[in-house]
């Protein structure tokens, strides 16, 4: 059973979806900086001097890992980067749910829906469960990864 | 292996920022952003200053206490940041005339539909304090009414922007709080496109 998780067949194609998300994600962030900087500022949880320079940066990091990934560079530090931004984004958007202070995750750029607060709410804990399903991924390049370099 | 986790991450941290630097420099006024923002929320700074911005709730009455929205005065309130009024009090000063009207949202929401007359000044986008600057600049009297507005319920960039305006020396800045959506709701005068 470990055998198969641990797979290349299975690790690479985990990766790929893991990449692509990452890919797909910064792209609609770039598409919107300012949006994205407000998305940002509603999580309460930057200080606003840094709220431009993440909103900038983060997109383009996510793009970067997200297609070291994909291509096979340096597929170790990329997964462990996006682990540690999934675990980031978890306990961002967990904060603000227990606030019960409803924010647009801005994972895809900026929604323009008009929602309710219990509905903003309720996607927020989707998006948590997402990101602990991507974080899984990650967890699972990383074992896969482990397990390659022990067996040399 | 391991010590290889450090460099490659700098790699990766650098080129996002080169990358960022680039498509930054490249974009329009709508999708530029300074790289140091200025939206931290105003009450320890508002505080530090030995002035308070006025809670949520504590608007000055509307004109439904039976003064005419019209006729209703604003003195100025130098001693904070905003006062936020009601649909009737916005109303009653569109109508008079000579009121400013400026619209916290984005330059694209804008453009989409908003009070007639007012001017896009997009906190989120990069060119909001040059616009602040220059409103300063075309010398109108500070104590008159300046009225800010975004999409209403839990939207901020209103008073994001007032806070703007106060600290460059406007002292009768007033928050629409019901903002946008309240005066579709009202049916009053609304514009489409780029300009006022």
């Amino acid at each position: 059973m470990r055998g198969r998780l641990l797979s290349s067949w299975l690790t690479v194609r985990l990766q790929f979806v893991l990449a692509a998300f990452f890919v797909v994600a910064g792209i609609a962030k770039v598409a919107d900086p300012p949006g994205f900087a407000h998305e940002i500022h509603n999580f309460q949880l930057v200080p606003g001097v840094a709220v431009n320079a993440m909103a900038l940066v983060l997109p383009w990091l996510e793009i970067v890992v997200g297609s070291a990934l994909f291509f096979g560079i340096a597929t170790r530090s990329a997964a462990r980067i996006l682990a540690v931004l999934l675990l980031v984004f978890i306990v961002a958007l967990s904060i603000n749910l227990a606030r019960r202070r409803p924010v647009d995750c801005g994972c895809f750029g900026t929604s323009t829906v008009v929602k309710t607060t219990e509905q903003r709410l309720a996607d927020m804990k989707l998006a948590i469960a997402r990101d602990v399903g991507l974080l899984l991924l990650a967890a699972q390049s990383l074992a896969a990864e482990r397990e390659r370099l022990r067996r040399r | 292996m391991r010590s290889r986790f450090l460099p490659e991450a700098v790699l990766f941290l650098l080129l996002a920022i080169v990358l960022a630097a680039a498509t930054n420099a490249l974009a329009g006024s709508q999708r530029k952003l300074k790289w140091v923002g200025s939206y931290d929320l105003p009450a320890e700074r508002l505080a530090a200053a030995g002035v308070a911005a006025t809670p949520s709730g504590a608007a000055p009455a509307s004109a439904a206490s039976g003064t005419s929205a019209a006729s209703k005065s604003f003195p100025p309130h130098p001693d904070k940041a905003w006062l936020e009024i009601s649909g009737d009090d916005a109303a009653g000063l569109h109508a008079a005339g000579s009121t400013v009207f400026l619209d916290a949202r984005r330059t694209n929401v804008y453009e989409q539909g908003h009070i007639a007359g007012a001017r896009p000044f997009s906190v989120w986008e990069s060119d909001v304090d040059d616009k602040v600057k220059a409103l300063f600049q075309e010398g109108r009297d500070q104590s008159q009414p300046v009225v800010v507005y975004c999409s209403g319920g839990d939207c901020e960039d209103s008073h994001t922007l007032a806070q703007k305006l106060y600290f460059v020396g406007f002292d009768n800045v007033l928050v629409y709080k019901d903002g946008f959506p309240d005066w579709q709701k009202r049916n009053l005068p609304i514009h489409s496109g780029a300009t006022p």
